[in-house]
């Protein structure tokens, strides 16, 4: 068991609890498959720096979660079947840390 | 009298206060790495506005030697510089 962190951006043009559907369906996959979840964050509507096929913008979604490689197989091939998700990032670590934020504005995230 | 002046001279030689044009500089102005320090930031790829410092103003990643970055903290600098540019966040 190792750690990671999993950053989803999704299209722009969806609706909020279209938002809070992919969060609740990624980390739902996580648990059921040997992992354990351990943070979520959302960085909101976020502009990029450049175009990603055609898009100007999108939602970022956040997950921290303990897991072994074959959560991890599992995370990728929904990924790639998934049309509302544009890009994704996994990194693994040794060790997490839980406490900062780097997007946090407004104090808005859960 | 005990007088080790070759040895002496090396150590106190300031580069401001050298006596000639044609004395070997030896003391250089050697900044330390930025990222070695005590309490240092933790380089990140999440980690927007400190990865946006170690590169140039077309995009790209500037070289150690410039910024006195050691060498195992350049790598991971490289990296996480990647990792924000795939995500578009640089």
């Amino acid at each position: 068991m190792s750690y990671y962190e999993h950053t989803i951006i999704a299209k722009h043009d969806l609706s909020t609890a279209d938002v809070e559907n992919i969060k609740k369906k990624y980390s739902d996959l996580i648990n059921k498959t040997d992992g354990e979840l351990i943070k979520t964050e959302n960085w909101g509507l976020l502009n990029f720096a450049n175009k990603i096929q055609n898009f100007k913008k999108g939602f970022y979604i956040h997950l921290k979660f303990k897991g072994k490689s074959s959560t991890i197989n599992e995370i990728k091939k929904r990924v790639k079947l998934d049309d509302s998700i544009i890009r994704d990032l996994i990194v693994k670590y040794k060790k997490l840390d839980t406490e900062k934020e780097y997007f946090s504005k407004n104090g808005k995230e859960e | 009298m005990k007088s080790k002046k070759g040895k002496f001279n090396k150590k106190s030689q300031n580069p401001i206060n050298k006596l000639s044009l044609f004395q070997k500089n030896d003391a250089k102005f050697m900044r330390k790495c930025p990222f070695s320090k005590k309490d240092a930031p933790e380089i990140d790829y999440k980690n927007v506005k400190l990865l946006k410092r170690y590169i140039s103003e077309n995009g790209k990643i500037l070289p150690s030697r410039i910024t006195n970055i050691s060498q195992k903290k350049q790598r991971e600098l490289s990296s996480s510089i990647k990792r924000a540019r795939n995500l578009a966040l640089i």
